[in-house]
């Protein structure tokens, strides 16, 4: 079924969009190198990979005249995510773009900035990809010939944003969003438990694991006072 | 901002790093307030002074950020923590921070915070929902999947990640009430604002009061008299405005004959009849137009009081004149007018007349403006009713003619709109008057 298809090749997108934005934050900081550059590559030609279908697909089912009312809606809708979903792409492409220009690896004209990011990536790019892990080895030079080839995809998905807008026209304006404001609360109850806990860590509160290590330790004294007692009984 | 923020990164002559500890996680990179003033110090040569102000400004455009007190974007210069921001996160005018992504930060803060914002953050929040509802399916999506691309992340990352995030959205969109350090408003007054009064003494409070009394005794009209003042004003001048009611012969923009410019010159024998009827809604108007004043002239001629408007055309080219030329217009003005027998003595009240006679001896531009108002109100009061019931008045409206419409071609393709095209303002309503059927047509052109 199109839509089905559609909505899979959406989500995809979405998903790769996003792992792409979270690996573009660190390009500049202390976690940048070779590797982070060559996942950034991947990650993006699988994007645009996607992106070219979904374009396909949703293009050649919305030129169809044929459609009902609210089958058409309905793939308007998904028009819209994906139209904003490619801009947002190529914002993000654009700014490592220029990022990765003003922060060259191979010849450090700067230090990176050091933002306290340590870590490796390649769990995000994983992601991204779709498989389990991800082991690379970039060679020293990579981001010299990476930078030109970026240049030339963020034209492309220029010029496919474009002709996107010249082939289908629909208007934002009649396109109504499925989920209510605070929709997000609903289906998240899973994401709570580590995130609540981190953030108070955060906030330097920190009170039920002092707790926790308090009543350990009051604990182990109580019982090394109970030994030495009998002990001194025994004796 | 930028260079100098590169600079603190040199491992050798940068800022000292320090690794902040939370209970488990050791995170790098952090630097004290103090370290960063001195080595501002040193590296510009400035006193601390300026030194603490330069990180402050280096703070509140989020190159740094705190890490105990994130809101409050200040640099301290003792042992509280602060940590560079990331690149991708620099205040930049290339790309301003759009809805979007503001939206979905929101949608992710919504999240992890299990529906508890901030109030400001609320408001943001049902306002971007109605206003980007088309992407809003979007926003969510994107949010839920950040949030999971973040989680394949150690701890510490995620929580610096997290931060840098909060700092460029506390920069970008600051709470209601702390200074937007991204505008680039007009900077005025800000020296005299800054002058912070120490003690406020009883000069002060003199200023204070006296301030106070004359706001009181301002006059005030209610929105209601002004609002009825503006209604009947529109209601006036509708159909003498081109945009709404059209305009005869025809539109020049749109027809390319340009008689109406022609007719409604300012100097023209015979002016048209809405040009007329304007005179009698205000005396201003009937001063302004060259042709009225002209009208207005040999009528004041003929009741033997045309030296008023004489003064009063002398005392605007007095005010509106050169510098160079005010002390020969005053000398001229005194001759003809003011003098006592002069050959065209206006009538103005005694006191005034003392006040100006005192004036004149240090003669300025606005030495007559007394004079010159007390004679417009008496025109205005006097004259200027008698003109509008006069015979050459209502003979000039009974001459002049309303120009007619150009006469449509016989040729479909060279049709031009009567009127001009509807203006945007007029909702369109499903009835409509006849003489709104000619822009029909024209919608096609427009």
């Amino acid at each position: 079924m199109a839509r089905e298809e559609c909505k899979a090749l959406l989500d995809g997108l979405n998903k790769t969009t996003a792992c792409y934005h979270h690996l573009v934050l660190t390009v500049g900081g202390s976690a940048d190198s070779q590797n982070l550059r060559q996942e950034l590559q991947k990650t993006r030609q699988k994007a645009q990979e996607l992106a070219v279908s979904t374009c396909a697909r949703l293009t050649a089912v919305l030129r169809d005249r044929s459609l009902a009312a609210d089958e058409r809606a309905e793939f308007e809708r998904l028009w819209v995510a994906f139209s904003g979903c490619l801009d947002l792409l190529e914002a993000d492409m654009r700014r490592s773009l220029e990022l990765g220009a003003a922060f060259p690896l191979h010849a450090p004209r700067r230090p990176l900035v050091r933002t306290g990011v340590a870590g490796a990536s390649s769990g995000v790019a994983a992601r991204a990809l779709s498989t389990r892990s991800l082991r690379l080895e970039a060679e020293g030079d990579f981001d010299v010939a990476d930078l030109r080839e970026l240049e030339r995809e963020v034209l492309q998905v220029g010029e496919m944003i474009d002709n996107m807008e010249m082939k289908v026209n629909v208007p934002r304006w009649t396109v109504q969003a499925r989920q209510a404001a605070g929709a997000e609360l609903l289906s998240t109850v899973s994401a709570g438990p580590s995130s609540v806990v981190s953030l108070q860590e955060r906030g330097g509160g920190c009170d039920p694991r002092k707790a926790l290590a308090a009543i350990l330790f009051g604990a182990v004294l109580l019982a090394a006072v109970a030994l030495a007692v009998c002990v001194a009984k025994l004796s | 901002m930028e260079r100098v923020v590169v600079s603190m990164q040199d491992p050798d002559q940068g800022v000292k790093m320090r690794s902040q500890r939370l209970l488990v996680t050791v995170i790098p990179h952090a630097v004290t307030g103090s370290d960063v003033v001195q080595w501002l110090a040193q590296k510009f040569c400035v006193s601390e002074e300026e030194a603490l102000h330069l990180g402050t400004v280096l703070v509140q455009h989020g190159y740094i950020y705190p890490l105990r007190d994130p809101r409050s974007l200040m640099l301290r210069p003792d042992e509280t923590p602060y940590r560079f921001q990331t690149p991708y996160f620099w205040t930049s005018t290339l790309w301003p921070a759009a809805e979007l992504d503001y939206a979905i930060y929101l949608a992710k803060k919504n999240i992890r915070k299990r529906g508890t914002l901030v109030d400001y953050e609320k408001d943001c929040y049902d306002r971007l929902h109605k206003k980007i509802n088309h992407a809003w399916d979007l926003v969510l999506m994107q949010a839920r999947e950040q949030l999971r691309a973040a989680k394949q992340r150690r701890k510490g990352d995620r929580l610096v990640i997290a931060c840098q995030e909060q700092t460029y959205w506390l920069v970008n969109r600051p709470p209601p009430g702390a200074p937007n350090v991204l505008e680039q408003g007009p900077g005025r007054g800000s020296c005299a604002a800054s002058r912070v009064l120490m003690t406020k003494g009883a000069d002060f409070y003199k200023r204070e009061i006296e301030y106070f009394r004359k706001a009181l005794g301002r006059t005030r009209v209610k929105s209601s008299v002004c609002l009825e003042a503006y209604l009947s004003f529109c209601g006036q001048r509708g159909p003498h405005d081109p945009l709404v009611s059209g305009c005869l012969p025809s539109n020049p923009w749109i027809s390319d004959n340009d008689a109406y410019w022609v007719m409604n010159a300012p100097t023209v024998a015979a002016p048209t009849k809405l040009r007329v009827e304007r005179w009698g809604f205000s005396f201003r108007e009937l001063l302004e137009d060259p042709m009225g004043r002209a009208h207005f002239m040999d009528f004041l001629g003929k009741e033997f009081s045309g030296e008023n408007l004489s003064f009063w055309e002398a005392c605007e080219e007095l005010r509106y004149g050169t510098q160079a030329q005010v002390p020969t217009l005053v000398d001229a003005v005194y001759e003809q007018f003011l003098a006592p027998g002069a050959a065209r003595w206006v009538n103005i009240d005694s006191r005034t007349m003392e006040q100006t006679l005192e004036r004149l001896r240090q003669p300025h531009r606005y030495v007559l403006d007394d004079a010159q108002l007390h004679i417009y109100m008496l025109m205005k009061k006097d004259s200027y009713p008698r003109f509008l019931k006069s015979d050459m008045y209502k003979g000039l409206l009974a001459e002049a003619g309303i120009p007619l419409e150009t006469k449509r071609r016989v040729f479909p393709f060279t049709w031009r709109p009567r009127h001009s095209s509807p203006s945007p303002a007029l909702l369109p309503t499903p009835v409509e008057p006849t003489a709104a059927c000619g822009p029909g047509g024209g919608d096609g052109v427009a």
